[in-house]
């Protein structure tokens, strides 16, 4: 069922239009109830308007905000149901299957939402039918102001009897031509067989005829992507305070948990929306690092964004809703893919409170691979994408073992000792060395000086062949040097490029040690 | 004798608290009194615990982690660092910025803290897990967060604090380079009260905020200096060639709350932390010979590569 509702601008003394520029000439976009009692109409040169109406208010256009503003009325429409959508320039659709239950009925609900529209000035006509293109006639062409025609599927064919072709959603070339054969009604239309019909005026007017009637669906794509589960708080009395909104998505959480837990389920995405009087919408949008069904934790992650929301003379309803929802079992509490002395651990709850204010790309964790390229062996992943292939990790490989590790200067007599700190790309130095094979005994980087006092090395690391930018790399050869400086600090420093080679050598810090 | 005085006392009090148990409480405190006088020796290690108790608040409630050097551990109270409690560690010269030598000796005392996981944020990654492992500190127990801001940076350490045990957490780990006194009040106190251990790694941009910070009080439980200094050579090598010897920081306690040694600063020059996490002193320094923790393998084979 569909309802759509029309608005113009608030009933004012004097006519009041907009106009839009068209061809060099002004013309006028829409009108108020007094201008078009006065006989203007959209359309009309603003010259000629003026001539019969000489204390027209005019105002210009501007459709990409109308357009805007629709869109949004759309949005607020949310509160009555998940499928809403804007329709053409002056409508908006509502798929309210299932959902006029909760309001008490179908009448309730066209009246709620008549009563709220009126609080916001928004003129309006609404209809309820049982297919969208009945709803969009009735609305346009037989609603009154008493009230909006609510008409069961059963008795569409009825309710269009009377209404003129036009209400059918045809483009004006068609309508013209029906009327100019003499079928002004759609009831007259039913009597014609089908195909004549379609022959004449094309395959889409016989469409149109009956998506009307109900009898070829006509599925409404919504606005934005379709929660899977949805649960909403409504309010006597519009709340404004930041307190009453941290219950009341507390509440909420609270709710979305209790059928989760039921169905098994838990939640990856959450989108958290303040539907205010004046018919805008907050949202808050959170992610979880893993599914989740924690209604403190769903709620603490919704607070720490509270302060983002402006409730605006305050916020009538809340409403939860729920994509990508994965199955949870009660007893996985598991990062996916995380290290083992992270998996088993309650950190997920603390990555997703991080990441909901600092973003999700803050929060890694060092995954450590088995490559020889130093900047490969350590690598900072972001969690929630860390790498499947864990045949590619080799852990415990740093671990300290008993009876290999010495507590001496070599940490491990495997693996020659690696600085604390890597810089994310090495930084070149200026350096002096003496013997091509040398270390330097003096280099100057982040413009201070260090004589070299002592270093180790070299020990060469070459470029991985098997990879594409492998061996061609100009760095594509590096001989790492740890040297210590007369001060004490030790650094990792390597020379790229071979001493024999046309290139002068260059050289590199690429890491602090402690 | 004034500690028997203290155990009676306290019975005394609950009496005042609770009248309407006055039986059954005085009962109780009978009981007490004549079972000190049995057991006086384990009540005196009782009440010195006790005593302990009163005079560090913070440093019993969570306990303590010795360095397990005497020299060190003599000096500060309670015989190690407070767990549950914030403790600031700076560099020296150019590792003011770079931060090597104190992620290093943070990363020694994070490896001694026991298995969980710790949360280490900063403001660019750039910590190495092969590095790090080799103090201890295995990479895979670190949750990294990169925020480019200290204000991001503290809230970050102060959500970990309050998460805490639940969150599988032994530590947090932050390096901030302006920490304004009621920051770090805000991190002692959150620390306190969840029994985490908060390391802050002053790592300044640049030399002017480094001076400007430098002096700041702040109300950390302890504050160490820590500089790489030149690798020991070994005596009886002279002409070692040019390699570098066993690595060592200097270690200065800056400043220690409750206790803390005569003369400030109190120095000591250590080897680098070893796989376990534990510095030691020198052999040529210590009054025992450099002992390491795990049987050594001889001799390493140091030939020059290349």
């Amino acid at each position: 069922m569909s309802g759509q509702s029309t608005g113009a601008a608030p009933g004012e003394a004097t006519p009041f239009a907009t106009v839009i520029a068209s061809g060099g000439r002004l013309l006028l976009a829409a009108v108020d109830p007094i201008a078009a009692a006065a006989g203007l109409m959209p359309g009309m040169p603003l010259a000629d308007a003026r001539s019969f109406v000489p204390g027209l208010a005019t105002a210009a256009a501007e459709p990409a905000e109308d357009r805007a503003a629709l869109t949004r009325l759309a949005e607020w429409c949310g509160r009555y149901s998940p499928w809403t959508a804007p329709d053409g320039a002056d409508g908006i659709k509502l798929e309210i299957t299932g959902c006029a239950h909760l309001w008490g009925g179908e009448g309730a609900l066209a009246a709620d939402l008549a009563g709220r529209l009126s609080r916001q000035h928004v003129g309006h006509r609404i209809a309820i039918a049982g297919s969208l293109g009945a709803a969009w006639a009735l609305a346009r062409f037989a609603a009154s102001a008493s009230g909006a025609p609510i008409v069961p599927s059963d008795r569409i064919r009825d309710a269009l009897v009377a209404l003129p072709v036009e209400a059918l959603r045809l483009d004006p070339a068609t309508c013209q031509g029906l009327r100019r054969v003499g079928l002004k009604r759609i009831g007259e239309l039913y009597p014609m067989p089908r195909d004549a019909l379609a022959r004449r005026f094309g395959e889409s007017m016989a469409a149109r005829l009956d998506q009307a009637t109900g009898e070829l669906p006509e599925p409404l794509s919504p606005l934005g992507e379709t929660p899977t589960r949805r649960v909403r708080l409504s309010f006597a009395e519009p709340i404004a305070d930041t307190a009453d909104l941290a219950r009341a998505a507390e509440r909420l959480a609270q709710d979305l948990v209790h059928r989760l837990a039921r169905e098994g389920m838990g939640v990856r995405r959450l989108d958290l929306g303040f539907h205010r009087i004046d018919g805008r919408v907050e949202h808050i949008r959170v992610g979880t690092a893993r599914p989740n069904r924690d209604p403190a934790h769903l709620a603490k992650l919704f607070a720490a964004r509270l302060d983002t929301v402006d409730p605006g003379l305050g916020v009538e309803d809340v409403i939860l809703a729920a994509f990508a929802i994965e199955r949870l079992e009660p007893e996985q509490i598991a990062l996916a893919g995380a290290g083992a002395a992270i998996e088993g651990s309650g950190i997920a709850p603390l990555v997703d409170q991080l990441g909901v204010k600092l973003g999700p790309d803050a929060i890694s964790r060092l995954e450590t691979r088995a490559s020889h390229i130093p900047e490969r062996a350590s690598v900072a992943v972001v969690v929630g994408k860390e790498r499947s292939d864990k045949h590619l990790v080799i852990p415990g490989r740093l671990r300290p073992r008993s009876g290999m590790t010495s507590g001496n200067v070599e940490k491990s007599p495997l693996k020659p000792p690696r600085p604390v700190r890597l810089l994310m790309s090495p930084e070149p130095i200026e350096a002096f060395w003496l013997l091509p094979d040398d270390p330097p005994f003096r280099f100057v980087w982040r413009r201070r000086r260090h004589r070299v006092a002592h270093a180790d090395g070299p020990e060469r690391i070459a470029a991985e062949w098997w990879r594409p930018e492998g061996p061609d790399k100009e760095d594509a050869i590096r001989d790492y040097y740890q040297v210590e400086d007369g001060e004490g600090r030790r650094f990792w420093l390597f020379r790229a490029g071979l001493p024999g080679e046309k290139r002068p050598p260059r050289w590199f810090v690429h890491g602090v040690f402690a | 004798m004034s500690g028997a005085v203290g155990l009676e006392r306290i019975p005394l009090a609950r009496n005042r608290r609770l009248p309407a148990e006055s039986d059954l409480v005085s009962q109780r405190s009978l009981v007490t009194k004549s079972s000190l006088a049995t057991k006086s020796i384990a009540s005196l290690a009782a009440l010195r615990d006790r005593v302990k108790r009163l005079e560090h608040p913070a440093a019993m409630a969570h306990g303590i982690l010795p360095f397990d050097v005497a020299a060190i551990d003599r000096v500060l109270p309670g015989g190690g660092l407070v767990l549950g409690a914030v403790h600031e560690i700076i560099g020296h010269g150019g590792d003011e910025e770079d931060g090597a030598a104190a992620a290093g000796f943070a990363a020694g005392i994070l490896a001694r803290l026991g298995a969980g996981i710790v949360l280490w944020c900063q403001k660019r990654p750039d910590l190495y897990g092969p590095g790090l492992a080799a103090y201890g500190l295995d990479p895979a127990r670190i949750v990294l967060v990169a925020v480019p801001r200290d204000d991001a940076i503290l809230w970050a350490l102060e959500e970990g604090l309050r998460a805490g045990n639940r969150a599988g957490l032994v530590a947090v780990i932050g390096e901030i380079g302006r920490l304004p006194v009621v920051a770090s009040r805000r991190l002692q106190l959150a620390a306190e009260r969840s029994g985490i251990t908060a390391l802050v790694l002053r790592r300044w941009r640049d030399g002017g905020e480094a001076a400007a910070e430098r002096g700041q009080p702040s109300v950390a439980m302890t504050r160490w200096r820590i500089a790489a200094i030149p690798s020991a050579v070994p005596p009886d090598l002279p002409e070692i060639g040019r390699w570098i010897g066993r690595p060592r920081w200097r270690v200065e306690l800056l400043r220690c709350r409750g206790g803390g040694p005569a003369v400030w600063p109190e120095i000591w020059e250590v080897e680098t932390a070893d796989a376990t996490g534990h510095v030691c002193l020198p052999a040529e320094l210590a009054d025992r010979p450099a002992e390491p923790r795990l049987p050594d393998v001889g001799p390493i084979d140091r030939r020059r590569a290349g």
